[in-house]
């Protein structure tokens, strides 16, 4: 084989792939550990007892959803391109943000804000939003949560800065701190997370600015997850559709 | 030394296996590289190259029981899943657009002339993702003739030509004696 033939071919092949970004390995660990597979040996009886009671309790509920809410979302049908389905608006009274809120790389995209609550109103509600994936990434840019839903966007979505990273549970009352030194609340009204979502209710990505989210409120149609900061970042939140997916983004450089 | 890390190997595919995530991440991180190269060029997209990986990464250890031999097969078993979640991804309805990396234009003084670069990258582009996979494996990652063929789950004669009418479209003077 032609050495000159294969050097220009690398060429044009490391100048469409260049390099992966540093955090793919931290990406990939944290995506291992959401995704964690059924440990095996002397515990897979048990494992396999748990998955079947959960079966049944999910069935038991979901039936009793189904009776309850008669609204379905929107067709799952894939759209030809993903598109945010609603901005993140700045609730009336807000803080001033202390910088100016910065135009994102895609300009389909809600600008970053930097203090103060963000709210963002679902288009396709059902009477209950049911939470089948909580996913992590980390881009350029921002650091990033999707938490997808299997029937529509819920209600409504309040994101709020957070002091410390200590949140108080809801139901409970309990209180747990996340790593980090700052933080983000994320309200999602009408949702629920534990008919359809059996992943992690705590996550640690370990990202440069998303260290650590955790579910803090489960109940009454509500859903919270506290996000754990290693500093004051910007964010955005938006509606991607097909399947419906709340996206948080949290700035990163 | 050496034979302290020998040791080491099988059981940190042991406890992966089992479902310790620790262990099957140390095992794939010096993959990550390779498969991060190979899903850039298939998908010509680098961010969802990216999440070609962390997507197959996931699957490659959901289905780590279903791995044939010992860790030395988990390369070329790892960059098939990697090829694979490639394909679903370009399957996607959405995947509509023809995405196009940013390309680099470092000049060398070794550097062929622009216009044969516009025509290796023009013949690159219209290069479909089976064609592409063949080449990257064997040149671009520099795998074996043996471990192309495990990736590409045919025998190494097959992947032999497969390597050999990829490249004929790229150089329509190549021979096959020349893909060795």
């Amino acid at each position: 084989m032609s050495q000159n033939f294969r050097r220009d071919l690398n060429r044009e092949f490391d100048a469409i792939s260049g390099t992966p970004s540093p955090a793919l390995s931290a990406r990939v660990r944290s995506a291992l550990e959401q995704g964690r597979p059924a440990r095996t040996g002397p515990f897979w009886m048990a494992g396999l007892a748990a998955g079947l009671i959960a079966a049944i309790v999910v069935s038991v509920l979901v039936v009793s959803n189904l009776g309850r809410h008669t609204a379905i979302g929107p067709s799952l049908i894939p759209s030809p391109s993903p598109s945010p389905s609603a901005a993140a608006t700045a609730t009336p009274g807000a803080t001033p943000s202390p910088s100016p809120a910065q135009t994102p790389p895609d300009s389909t995209l809600p600008a970053f804000v930097c203090a103060g609550p963000v709210s963002l109103a679902g288009t396709h509600t059902p009477a209950v939003a049911f939470v089948d994936a909580v996913r992590t990434g980390t881009h350029p840019g921002y650091d990033r949560v999707t938490i997808e839903f299997n029937n529509g966007e819920p209600a409504n979505v309040d994101m709020s800065p957070h002091a410390g990273t200590t949140f108080t549970q809801g139901a409970s009352g309990q209180q747990v701190t996340l790593q980090g030194s700052t933080g983000l609340l994320v309200i999602i009204h009408g949702a629920d997370e534990h008919t359809a979502y059996s992943g992690s209710t705590d996550i640690k990505p370990g990202y440069s600015v998303l260290v650590e989210l955790r579910q803090v409120e489960d109940f009454e149609g509500t859903v919270q997850w506290g996000l754990g900061l290693s500093k004051t970042a910007c964010y955005r939140e938006f509606f991607l559709t097909n399947p419906a997916r709340l996206v948080i983004d949290i700035q990163n450089s | 030394m050496m034979s302290a890390v020998m040791e080491q190997r099988p059981s940190a595919m042991q406890r992966a296996t089992e479902g310790d995530a620790d262990s099957f991440a140390m095992l794939i991180d010096p993959l990550l590289n390779p498969a991060y190269r190979l899903a850039a060029v298939m998908l010509s997209d680098r961010m969802a190259a990216e999440d070609a990986v962390q997507e197959a990464s996931v699957k490659a250890w959901r289905n780590l029981r279903q791995l044939r031999g010992d860790e030395s097969s988990l390369r070329a078993w790892f960059l098939s899943i990697v090829a694979n979640e490639c394909r679903m991804t370009r399957r996607r309805r959405w995947w509509s657009v023809v995405k196009s990396a940013e390309v680099e234009s470092e000049r060398r003084s070794d550097a062929p002339s622009q216009e044969a670069v516009t025509d290796l990258r023009r013949a690159v582009a219209r290069l479909s993702l089976d064609e592409r996979l063949p080449l990257v494996l064997y040149f671009y990652l520099d795998l074996p003739l043996d471990e192309v063929a495990r990736t590409l789950r045919v025998s190494p004669s097959a992947a032999k030509s497969r390597i050999y009418r990829a490249a004929r479209r790229l150089r329509s003077d190549l021979t096959l004696e020349e893909v060795s």
